[in-house]
């Protein structure tokens, strides 16, 4: 278990806040600094675990967080150095200090199943937890949009104004989240089909991939979303729908996904506990 | 060396005098040149935008250097001299350099915090460097004018937000759009106000703009002066569905865009938020069209509450910004007092130097048998404890908090080590614009 990660982005997510509030460069080049910091420690980390396992920790809860806050660390990273934008950070990067503060706080998964051997797990893992970043990005673009909306829409211009990118800017950067998230999480749950199919014909008698169905919450819960964000991309190119709906069903949608990825991981039993 | 200013601006001259009084960039260089030959005078720099004249000089005696730049503004501009006595402030030493600060800060602008005021300054700055007129005191003073301006653009809010109409509509397009350059712009009417703005957006090159009036012949020329084209007063729906950013101005006596209206173009645009301002009075859009989600409606009460809101912010920096001018003072002064003792410190390492050299020459018989490293180990270690025996009354000495007790002191230094008659060379690690520029004066810090 390491603190060293977590003091990072949080020290990244205060600098943030600092920044969004006395707008110095300064401040935010620290916020950038710390963060970029945390990647790299978390980097190292990951690295670390995969040589000892010689496989990559994605086997429990705490590590399916761990994974997700490593790569919405490094989109948001991404989204900052091409957009110029630093003011989004003050709303990621404690999101980002909080998740990881509550994956490294995670028990320690069991032996590494049999099962979790193939390629095609860790591929499905992968692209999901890069679409859960991409949407967690969608939303951060939804909620600011939301609070820059409200001020621009009530004539009393004020601290988003004059901190925030334009109105277009956030719904375009929220389209692109909303579409790339979406392309990962279909291709994520395409190929978890494939190795279900696989497992099932390897160990059959396993009851987790026996348990692995519609009826399953997190299975449920991932479909539903699915089915949001597909919403939502036809909402957009066919029903003309954008702005303000869009940015609150990128918000909903992310508030789902949130639900898979603690209570539901942490309290329900699924087919996906390979603790 | 004494620091002045002398000028006028427009808290104290009326604009007829300060139209009068202006340089233009073209003749700067020759004012400056003219000033300069001036014996009173040492390094000058002349600022002159549209709201201030002044004169910044290094001077011998305050009223000398004061009669003189008065007497250069009155031949040169051809004011009577009761006219300029009467409008002139003066300001020396720190209180200069406060005032310069400021200055460049966009503190004593007319609209406080513009940030077009530090290119002025420095454009003034460059042009009498170019003629030489600048020397260690000024260079270092306008350079810690930039530093001071730059920290209050970076550091507070004070050139935040929009203090015209037209700015503010332009800042409020781009936080709704976006890049305006992507965006259709649609002026209804032709009016005084409806041109005045559309210029601003044509500026930012917009990638269309339509104008439609009921005067076909206004619709014609605005067009023709901000690049735009003419749609006829019965397509203004069809306009209005594809325009992103709408300026109406017209003369009606009734709602032109009413709601109905507007929401029979919103059905066209796919929910693209549309920005209409309605700078007519009586109002050209129904007030009801604001309901509508993609809509963002500013009048002009709503454009002046953001302007007030501006200014009101401004305003709250302004101690903040007076702050770091102050801190900029502070440093200037601490820089200016530490040349009073420059020649002290020259000539006591020189004192110091000539110990050891005379040591050195002394013992040269004992240390002529030595390897040339060991006698060139000797030497370097020799200078090095002089170098450090000197490094902290050198220091406490430059950081002395007033001119007397610096006097004090370096009388007191003077006799203790016979120093004698006082090196007058001084350090000049200044920034500095050319090797032409005139050398660097002992500068009184009051």
């Amino acid at each position: 278990m390491s603190v060293l990660e977590p003091a990072l982005y949080a020290l990244g997510a205060v600098l943030y806040a600092a920044h969004f509030i006395r707008r110095q460069p300064a401040l935010g080049r620290a916020a950038t600094g710390a963060l970029g910091a945390g990647v790299v420690v978390h980097t190292f980390l990951l690295g670390m675990a995969t040589v000892r396992e010689s496989a990559l920790p994605l086997v429990g809860a705490g590590d399916a967080l761990g994974g997700f806050v490593w790569l919405l660390a490094i989109v948001y990273l991404y989204v900052e150095l091409t957009s110029g934008e630093r003011a989004m950070g003050a709303f990621i990067a404690p999101f980002i200090a909080v998740l990881s503060v509550v994956a490294v706080a995670s028990a320690e998964p069991g032996p590494r199943p049999a099962i979790l051997d193939s390629p095609l797990f860790v591929f499905h893992v992968t692209f999901v937890l890069f679409a859960y970043a991409s949407f967690a990005i969608a939303a951060v673009m939804g909620v600011t949009y939301v609070l820059l909306f409200r001020e621009l829409k009530g004539r009393q211009p004020g601290v988003f104004y004059a901190r925030l990118p334009s109105l277009a800017a956030l719904d375009q950067m929220n389209g692109r989240a909303i579409v790339g998230g979406f392309a990962c999480l279909t291709a994520g749950m395409l190929i978890g089909l494939v190795w279900l199919l696989q497992a099932n014909r390897l160990v059959p008698i396993d009851p987790r991939v026996g348990a692995m169905s519609m009826t399953d919450p997190k299975i449920l819960i991932a479909v539903g979303s699915w089915l949001l964000y597909a919403f939502q991309i036809v909402a957009r190119t066919m029903l003309g729908w954008s702005g303000k709906r869009t940015a609150w069903l990128s918000a909903v949608g992310f508030v789902v996904i949130l639900v898979n990825l603690l209570p539901v991981a942490y309290l329900v039993p699924t087919s996906h506990a390979f603790e | 060396m004494r620091l002045l200013v002398l000028g006028v601006s427009h808290h104290t001259a009326p604009i007829d005098l300060r139209e009068r009084l202006a340089f233009a960039t073209p003749d700067l260089a020759e004012a400056v040149s003219t000033l300069a030959r001036d014996p009173a005078l040492g390094e000058v720099v002349l600022l002159s935008t549209c709201n201030r004249t002044e004169l910044y000089a290094t001077c011998h005696s305050l009223e000398d250097g004061h009669e003189a730049m008065a007497g250069f503004l009155t031949s040169a501009r051809a004011v009577p001299a009761d006219d300029l006595r009467a409008h002139i402030y003066t300001r020396s030493e720190g209180d200069a350099a406060r005032h310069l600060f400021r200055v460049a800060a966009g503190l004593d602008s007319l609209v406080v915090g513009e940030p077009q005021i530090l290119g002025q300054v420095k454009q003034a700055y460059a042009s009498a460097a170019d003629q030489h007129a600048t020397g260690a005191l000024l260079n270092r003073l306008f350079h810690t004018a930039f530093t001071a301006g730059k920290r209050v653009r970076s550091e507070t809010e004070l050139a935040e937000g929009a203090v015209s109409v037209s700015y503010a509509a332009l800042g409020l397009a781009r936080k709704i759009v976006g890049d305006l350059r992507h965006a259709s712009m649609l002026v209804v009417g032709a009016g005084e106000m409806a041109e005045l703005t559309a210029r601003h957006f044509a500026a930012q090159q917009p990638k269309r703009i339509t104008v439609c009036s009921r005067t076909a012949t206004h619709a014609e020329a605005l067009a023709a002066d901000v690049g735009g084209t003419v749609v006829p007063w019965g397509d203004l729906d069809a306009a209005l569905a594809q325009a992103d950013v709408v300026v109406t101005a017209t003369g009606a006596r009734t709602p032109i865009l009413t709601r109905k209206r507007v929401q029979a173009a919103l059905r066209h645009r796919r929910g693209r938020p549309l920005f209409i301002i309605d700078i007519a009075l009586p109002r050209d859009v129904d007030p009801l069209v604001a309901g509508d989600d993609d809509v963002f409606l500013y009048n002009i009460d709503d454009l002046q509450s953001v302007i007030n809101e501006s200014l009101a912010r401004r305003s709250s920096e302004t101690t903040h910004a007076e702050t770091i001018v102050n801190q900029e003072v502070e440093r200037f002064m601490a820089w200016a007092r530490s040349r009073t003792a420059m020649p002290t410190v020259v000539a006591l390492r020189q004192r110091f130097e000539a110990i050891r050299r005379a040591e050195l020459d002394r013992l040269q018989p004992k240390i002529a048998g030595l390897p040339p490293e060991a006698r060139a180990r000797v030497d370097e270690i020799t200078r090095l404890i002089i170098e450090k025996l000197l490094i902290t009354p050198t220091e406490q000495l430059k950081a002395l908090p007033d001119e007397a007790l610096q006097h004090s002191y370096a009388d007191a230094l003077s006799h203790l080590f016979a120093l004698g008659d006082r090196n007058d060379d001084e350090d000049d690690d200044e920034p500095g614009p050319s090797p032409g520029g005139k050398g660097p004066r002992e500068f009184v810090g009051s």
